[in-house]
């Protein structure tokens, strides 16, 4: 590590340690180490730990093993399913009042600390998002057929 | 902890609702929008539009009351500024968003489109680009910035039985939200040294003796998420495939006022949170100007599609608005001037361009280079505005783009370096690869004879020809008095360093 000083005290401008090994290299070099540094390590991590999984499992497949995993059933049908669109229409609504409802616990934890300017606040804020469910609603986003 | 929290008494913040005018005023507009779409549902149709641009026309009054005002306005502990730099650049997002309601106007009407929506999302997303211009803050600035873009990549699918509109919209949904992670990532590196979210304290922590690594990582990291947004070499792939896809009002948007919108968070990032650190901003801004301008430009020479063509150009007009930047601690506020100078006349003249293609394309229905051809025997009055947009995009006086080309060049000069003055001569050799793909365009449709020889003429709309008046009025006024320019864009992110 003593080879590596200005790794070791996380500071690369250090005016100590003008070289890296035998190379001399600059301060503008030096500093955009760091990237080329972090860049190669996420590289490694993600291809190091592949790679080392790869080489130490162990291999012996059979058709039941093969299977596709599907929460612990045989998997039936095509691998290619189509879900129905509705449950998408609903999911953006069910985060539509989860988020209403994230911003809105810790206002009524405190309704009285924030007076009128929060009862203000907040009701803008619901009215806009409820022009969001009116929205869904007229355009018929509601209706399951 | 809880208690403590609870204890404290609550001190609602002062809110200086003359400087949140344009704001809400916007807001308003877009809830009425939707109000108005849920209550009437298609019978809308027929007024939305023009009251979207009667929405942005309003939003333009408060603006020019603060202008007059202009005293500096400092809310929510400095997260928030109202300042010249955030006016001008409001006016300009404003004024583009209602030229591109009148470039929208006839071409979502005609198709097969939601049209209530489309404007609603239009005022949304501009509401995310006023908000940023005054943006101070990490968290304010990703807030408008997810609000500016969320609405475009619903935009951007808007031909939604055209394949190629799904893969623009997708493509620029998956590159937007791969940028906001490499951005955020960043800005979790900066709240990590300064323990603030505000860019003056960051601009504090960050503008010590010495450049640390971690330093050196977020700067980095935030300057390649934005980097993204602006559609800078090498992370510009998105870009033409994007903007082909897209309905050409939208790609116009997206050209302007997006890219805008990036150099603006761009901006106050560099001017005001890593200002003192030029060693780590001003090697990474240079390598993506210089790459920007010249790729691009090569690019821009071999493509088929005007789309594809404007798209390219597009990408080498961001490496020249980042190339002041790229020496912008040499030179201080001048950089800002510089981009927003330049800011100003791309939006002018590229806005115009994109009205030109839109107009030309309501006869051939095609955008390839070849429809262009022999357009001034059937349209003589498009072509010679077409002309001056692609002379003044090439920076030929007395078109507006030879000032804008000359700031970005002086602030090069000025800044009496070596990397400066390299940068310069990258920028003026690529002014003339541009003139050569802008001057052919320009050709094809002087000399060459129309395809099929077809003559009959285009029908231009009302809307069109306004959007074309006010972009062609502003590009030749800005070339022949380039002071109106100077005298707007002479803002300062600096001085506000106190604030």
């Amino acid at each position: 590590m003593s080879s590596w000083p200005w790794l070791q005290s996380g500071r690369i401008g250090d005016p100590q340690t003008p070289s890296l090994g035998s190379l001399a290299v600059s301060d503008f070099l030096r500093s955009y180490l760091t990237v080329a540094i972090f860049g190669a390590v996420a590289l490694l991590l993600a291809g190091g730990i592949l790679s080392l999984g790869r080489l130490i499992r162990p291999s012996h497949g059979n058709a039941e093993k093969l299977l596709t995993y599907e929460s612990g059933v045989d998997p039936t049908g095509d691998m290619w399913s189509q879900s129905n669109i509705r449950y998408y229409v609903f999911a953006l609504l069910f985060v539509m009042f989860d988020v209403e409802a994230v911003f809105l616990f810790p206002w009524a934890t405190r309704l009285e600390a924030y007076g009128v300017f929060g009862l203000v606040e907040m009701g803008i804020f619901i009215l806009i998002l409820l022009l969001g469910l009116v929205y869904a609603w007229r355009k018929g986003m509601l209706r399951w057929v | 902890m809880i208690a403590q929290v609870l204890a404290q008494a609550f001190e609602s913040p002062t809110i200086d609702y003359h400087a949140l005018a344009p704001e809400i005023v916007l807001v308003s507009f877009a809830a009425l929008l939707i109000l108005l779409d849920v209550v009437l549902l298609e019978k809308g149709r027929t007024f939305i539009s023009a009251l979207a641009g009667i929405g942005l026309l309003a939003t333009m009054l408060p603006i020019l009351t603060l202008a007059i005002d202009g005293t500096d306005r400092v809310m929510f502990g400095g997260a928030y500024v109202v300042d010249d730099f955030s006016l001008v650049m409001k006016a300009m997002f404003v004024l583009s968003g209602y030229v591109v309601v009148l470039l929208s106007t006839n071409y979502i009407a005609e198709g097969d489109y939601w049209e209530n929506e489309y404007y609603g999302l239009l005022l949304a997303s501009l509401t995310g680009m006023v908000m940023i211009s005054s943006a101070r803050d990490l968290i304010s600035i990703f807030v408008a910035l997810e609000l500016l873009s969320i609405p475009v990549y619903m935009m951007a699918t808007w031909r939604k039985r055209d394949i190629r509109s799904n893969e623009a919209g997708l493509k620029y949904y998956l590159m937007g939200v791969f940028a906001s992670a490499v951005m955020l990532y960043g800005m979790s590196m900066l709240y990590g040294t300064a323990g603030s979210t505000l860019l003056v304290d960051i601009g504090e922590a960050v503008g010590g003796e010495e450049t640390t690594s971690i330093v050196t990582l977020a700067v980095i990291f935030t300057i390649i998420g934005f980097a993204f947004k602006v559609s800078a070499v090498p992370f510009h792939y998105w870009a033409p495939d994007t903007y082909e896809g897209a309905p050409t009002p939208v790609t116009a948007y997206l050209s302007v006022a997006s890219k805008a919108a990036g150099f603006v968070a761009l901006l106050q990032l560099v001017m005001v949170g890593f200002y003192a650190r030029d060693d780590v901003y001003e090697p990474v801004l240079w390598i993506l100007a210089a790459a920007s301008m010249t790729v691009g430009n090569l690019l821009a020479l071999r493509q088929e599609n005007v789309v594809r063509m404007m798209a390219y150009s597009g990408v080498a007009q961001a490496g020249f608005m980042l190339a002041p930047l790229a020496v912008a601690g040499k030179i201080g506020d001048d950089a800002v001037v510089a981009t927003v100078t330049y800011l100003l006349i791309y939006a002018a003249m590229n806005l115009g361009a994109f009205a030109v293609i839109i107009a030309l394309a309501r006869k051939t229905g095609s955008a390839t280079l070849d429809s262009f051809n022999g357009a001034f025997h059937y349209a003589p009055g498009l072509t010679v505005v077409m002309t001056m947009f692609l002379f003044s995009l090439a920076g030929i006086p007395p078109f507006g783009g030879w000032f804008a080309k000359f700031a970005v060049l002086a602030a090069l000069i000025d800044a009496n370096t070596a990397a400066g003055v390299v940068l310069a001569v990258v920028a003026a050799v690529n002014s003339v690869i541009a003139l050569y793909y802008y001057g052919g365009l320009a050709r094809r449709m002087w000399a060459e004879e129309a395809p099929d020889g077809d003559l009959t003429p285009v029908r231009v709309p009302v809307s069109l020809v306004a959007a074309l008046g006010l972009a062609a009025g502003l590009t030749l006024l800005f070339g022949v008095f380039p002071n109106l320019v100077s005298e707007v864009s002479d803002v300062s992110l600096i001085s506000t360093l106190g604030g």
